[in-house]
């Protein structure tokens, strides 16, 4: 494939529909708030870029592709490859995957095996030589023999459903091993403790960067707003790591700065919400702008397309192969707080310290119609936060742009109780 | 003198309300949304206005609300309808004794709220994006049955037999439900009735979700129909408090708030 | 005084630890040298069989010979020197608490050094299954009452004298800490009688699982060991204390990855503030060990000391990622 958007002969890719839908989406972004921090630029150009004008993503080496925030990365940049999170955020591709899928099927599964089947997908990764898909749901369980049946290749990265036991932490361990077995093959590489460790270096630079991001949204009144933090870490799908990590330092040395000025980029009294559940992935970021639009401001996160993803930070004791390998198994398995563990108290004390740090408000619950671990954790999340006091908005979603007016009107409703809240407490 | 407006556009109705200085209702108006929704707002507001001699500049501020508030620019602020149900529900519901939880039905959602003694909500729930349970089921069910959405209440009561099950909670699947229970010679009645307590059912299940307590308040467009009422107090196994005028409740909790964000400018 | 605790916080654990570990080295086995004694109750083991070199001695050897004492003088006046012995060891204990075993045991860092000589060849750790862990960490207990029954029962002339100390007799210490001074002497079976005969080769078998092991496995003999059963059991009033506060704990498991000990509850405990366990040996790497701010801490009579922190976290896995070498 070598058409470029300037191809004479093929159509413009930039008047696609999923590129009308990235670009309704970016000019929402860029264009109804004021005071978008300089160094956001950045990250609105790479997302034109790649979903309104189709640039390939950058790789060096193999492109590997992956299903989840439980593939290591460290590993496949220590094989000199290079991973790509698959996960789709598009209401295009979910058409496309609801032509093959059934229809109550999540949408974040069906839009990633939609965006596979399709022609000049975008972000646009036409050379994929493997895609590691954890077993994580049954949904995205059963994906592996869909994507083989499309002409890739799929490596199942066997996860344990449950994290507790010490059993299924080895299990885990041996499951990472042999995705390194199967990397060497891929690559023709060998995994030395020297591009492993370079490799995690790279990782962990990020998370710093992440981290100081993520405590400068601690700030009150807010410096920064979620709708951007969510580009940020949609971002790290897709980009090269080192340019992505030197953008999130620009970002944090200027809302450092604008900390100093006493900035403020949302209203002094404005709701401060905690988002979890179900991922915002990039276009469908309608929920959080849903939130600030109306006034309120997603200081904190709880979902894996942006905290779970990069928040929880890798340690070795021994810098040796076999302790910096093991040590990679644990960060991905240990500190994981997706519903699809068998238990999950994790996740409810992780929102309970995040609402405490945060200072938030309120919290807004997203579950993909047909995310069933979502929505079946719902209830248990719903008590411990109402135990404390918190409020929480549920809010069954999925990709259509169609049920904008009425989870405007529950998200207002939601924002004007807890205002009501904070004034009443005062 | 000072007057206050609150204007509540919805699907099917646009609604309008004034209070004076005191916050006192002073009238209402219900006019269709119709398809050019603002400029029937504009109208139905002046006619209001009209009708009990005000003149547009003795009304300080208004504040809009339902699904069109956004794109009615005349406000001076926007509610969401949620906020400004749960006001009005508890100005009028003081009439009644106070009330804590709230059951709406619309044209095309159904809500339930709760909220506490000074009419801040607390909870509230919505239904997900499908018209079942809503004002909208309603009226798919009257057009099939061939008779006037004012007569279901009397249908509901005309029954010789049991209410019939309908299991259907989309609107397009009921339609055909429905029509299959024609064919098989069941009274309309007894149609209505199953209609009713499948509606009803519904509804309770979502009020269950932000806790019944106290006092129930039911309002919007269907809270006029006596058979729906009589499902509802069944299924939920308690009185309900139904306001005078069940649709105007939220344009008047818009109208009230008007008033106290004036005051408080 | 933020700047000072951020530094604090931020410190190379690994690197103030060795060179704790051996300044506490050298005072115990050659503080003789300099006319250092700080008397016979130590609650580490700063071997009594080296003659010449010792700073102190390792209580479990007065103790055992206290309790050997026939019961009629046991029970009698000399019960009294019992308790002050023990009430001498138990205040040096709860000025440090387990901390004795991470920073000041000779043995136990002689077994990091080992460690050390291990990661430097490039060789794997091996750790227990979960199985095997419950069951080797009883065994400390069985040795504490073994080497208080043994020598009640000789006092009781209901077993041979020659049992004599029975757990310095297999106490690698004794062995290996004399060497340090030039001491070979210990290194040997003692064919006097077939009780000596027996306990030495032990003791000389015990030695060289001590070497071996702990070439392979972390602080392979504090799992045995019997001191660490009477410490933790007085573990609670100490005055350094290992705290964790639950709420703050991901369960990253980071903490036990580094553990030594392969201590679970320090990453899956999430109720209990006082978080130190039996095997404990208090090196404070998984407090150096914990990204998430204040979830585990070290105080010292309620006062931090040492606290976790995201830079000091940052800071240290990036020592990892850069240095080739470790310092020891």
């Amino acid at each position: 494939m070598n058409s470029t958007p300037t191809d004479a002969a093929a159509p413009a890719y930039n008047r696609s529909r999923q590129a009308r839908e990235a670009e309704t989406l970016l000019d929402r972004i860029e264009d109804d708030f004021p005071d978008n921090p300089q160094a956001m630029r950045y990250f609105y150009d790479l997302f034109r870029n790649v979903y309104c004008h189709g640039e390939p993503v950058r790789h060096q080496g193999t492109l590997v592709g992956t299903t989840c925030i439980h593939a290591p990365e460290e590993l496949i940049y220590a094989f000199g490859a290079t991973p790509v999170r698959l996960c789709n955020g598009s209401y295009h591709y979910d058409q496309i995957g609801a032509d093959f899928m059934p229809a109550k099927s999540c949408p974040l599964v069906k839009a990633t095996l939609g965006s596979l089947h399709a022609k000049a997908a975008v972000p646009n990764t036409q050379s994929l030589e493997l895609i590691v898909n954890p077993t994580t749901c049954d949904q995205k369980t059963k994906a592996s023999a869909m994507m083989e049946a499309m002409g890739y290749k799929v490596h199942d990265l066997e996860l344990p459903p449950a994290k507790e036991s010490e059993e299924a932490r080895l299990y885990w361990q041996r499951s990472v091993r042999s995705f390194a077995l199967r990397l060497r093959e891929l690559t023709g590489r060998k995994l030395t403790r020297n591009n492993l460790k370079a490799a995690m270096a790279r990782t962990a630079r990020a998370q710093a960067a992440f981290r100081t991001l993520h405590q400068l949204r601690k700030s009150a009144p807010a410096l920064f707003l979620g709708k951007d933090a969510f580009l940020v870490t949609n971002a790290y799908f897709f980009d090269d790591i080192d340019r992505w990590t030197e953008a999130v330092e620009q970002l944090n040395a200027e809302l450092r700065s604008r900390q100093t000025e006493g900035f403020q980029a949302a209203q002094k009294r404005a709701p401060r919400i905690l988002f979890t559940g179900s991922p915002p992935i990039f276009p469908n970021l309608k929920l959080p702008l849903l939130i600030e639009e109306a006034g309120g401001v997603v200081v904190a996160d709880e979902t894996c397309s942006a905290n779970r993803m990069l928040y929880d930070m890798t340690a070795v004791d021994e810098w040796l192969l076999n302790d910096m390998v093991d040590g990679l198994a644990d960060r991905y398995l240990k500190p994981c707080t997706c519903p699809i563990f068998t238990r999950n108290d994790d996740r409810q004390r992780r929102l309970l310290q995040l609402a405490a740090d945060f200072n938030v408000d309120g919290v807004v619950y997203q579950a993909f119609a047909g995310c069933q671990v979502y929505e079946m954790e719902y209830r248990s999340i719903a008590d411990v936060l109402a135990a404390q006091g918190i409020p929480m908005l549920y809010v069954e979603t999925d990709y259509s742009p169609d049920d904008m007016g009425q989870l405007s009107t529950r998200i207002e409703a939601f924002l004007e109780s807890l205002k009501t809240r904070k004034r009443n407490k005062q | 003198m000072s007057y206050f407006a609150g204007i509540d556009i919805g699907s099917t109705a646009i609604k309008a309300a004034v209070v004076d200085e005191d916050g006192k209702l002073v009238g209402t108006r219900i006019a269709p949304t119709g398809s050019s929704f603002h400029k029937n707002a504009m109208e139905t507001f002046e006619a209001l206005l009209a009708q009990h001699g005000i003149v547009r500049e003795a009304v300080k501020f208004i504040t809009a609300t339902g699904y069109g508030r956004k794109l009615f620019k005349e406000a001076d602020d926007s509610i969401s309808e949620i906020t400004a149900n749960a006001i009005g529900a508890c100005e009028a519901g003081r009439a009644f004794g106070g009330v804590r939880t709230i059951i709406n039905i619309g044209g095309q959602d159904s809500k339930a709220i709760q909220i506490d003694a000074n009419g801040n909500v607390s909870n509230f729930a919505m239904n997900d994006k499908c018209a079942a349970g809503t004002g909208r089921f309603l009226d798919v069910a009257a057009r099939n049955l061939e008779i006037d959405l004012e007569q279901l209440g009397d249908y509901h009561f005309g029954g010789s037999g049991a209410p019939l099950t309908i299991n259907s909670t989309c609107a397009v699947f009921a339609e055909s439900e429905i029509i299959g229970l024609l064919a098989k010679g069941h009274g309309k009645e007894e149609i209505v009735a199953g209609i009713h307590y499948s509606i009803a059912r519904r509804t309770v299940r979502l009020a269950k979700r932000v806790g019944i307590e106290d006092r129930v308040y039911f309002d919007g467009g269907p809270a006029l129909n006596k058979g729906l009422v009589a499902a509802l107090q069944d299924e939920l196994g308690r009185e309900l408090v139904i306001p005078e005028q069940p649709q105007t409740t939220t344009a008047y909790g818009a109208a009230v708030l008007a008033r106290s964000q004036y005051l408080d400018e | 005084m933020k700047r000072i605790r951020d530094a604090i916080n931020g410190v190379d654990l690994r690197r103030f630890r060795f060179w704790l570990q051996l300044f506490f080295f050298v005072l115990l086995v050659y503080g003789g040298y300099l006319a250092v004694n700080l008397g016979q109750y130590l609650p580490t083991f700063s071997c009594g069989f080296n003659d010449a070199g010792r700073g102190g001695i390792c209580y479990l050897l007065p103790l055992q010979h206290q309790l050997a004492m026939s019961w009629r003088t046991l029970f009698g006046w000399a019960g009294l020197m019992v308790v002050q012995g023990f009430l001498f060891f138990a205040l040096w204990f709860f000025v440090l608490n387990k901390g004795w075993c991470g920073y000041v045991c000779p043995l136990g860092t002689i077994q990091d050094w080992i460690t050390s000589l291990r990661t430097r060849l490039g060789i794997r750790y091996s750790r227990y299954t979960e199985g095997q862990f419950r069951r080797l960490t009883l065994i400390k207990y069985l040795l504490l009452a073994l080497m208080i029954l043994i020598p009640l029962g000789i006092g009781g002339a209901l077993l041979p004298h020659d049992m004599g100390t029975p757990f310095c007799d297999i106490c690698p210490g004794r062995m290996i800490i004399p060497m340090f001074t030039g001491d070979f002497s210990q290194l040997t079976i003692d064919f006097s009688t077939k009780t000596t005969t027996v306990m030495t080769a032990l003791g000389l078998l015990v030695t060289g699982l001590f070497l071996g092991g702990a070439f392979f496995k972390k602080r392979f003999f504090c799992f045995f060991c019997p001191m660490s059963a009477l410490h933790y059991l007085l573990s609670k009033p100490a005055l350094l204390r290992l705290k964790k506060d639950g709420a703050k704990c991901t369960r990253c498991g980071d903490c036990y990855r580094v553990c030594d000990m392969e201590i679970r509850e320090i990453a899956d405990e999430v109720k209990d503030p006082r978080i130190m366990q039996d095997d404990c040996i208090m090196c404070l790497k998984c407090v150096a060990t914990c990204p998430e701010p204040g979830a585990l801490k070290a105080t010292f009579a309620g006062i931090t000391l040492f606290e976790s922190t995201e830079q000091g976290f940052i800071k240290r896995m990036n020592q990892g990622h850069n240095d080739e070498q470790h310092p020891h």
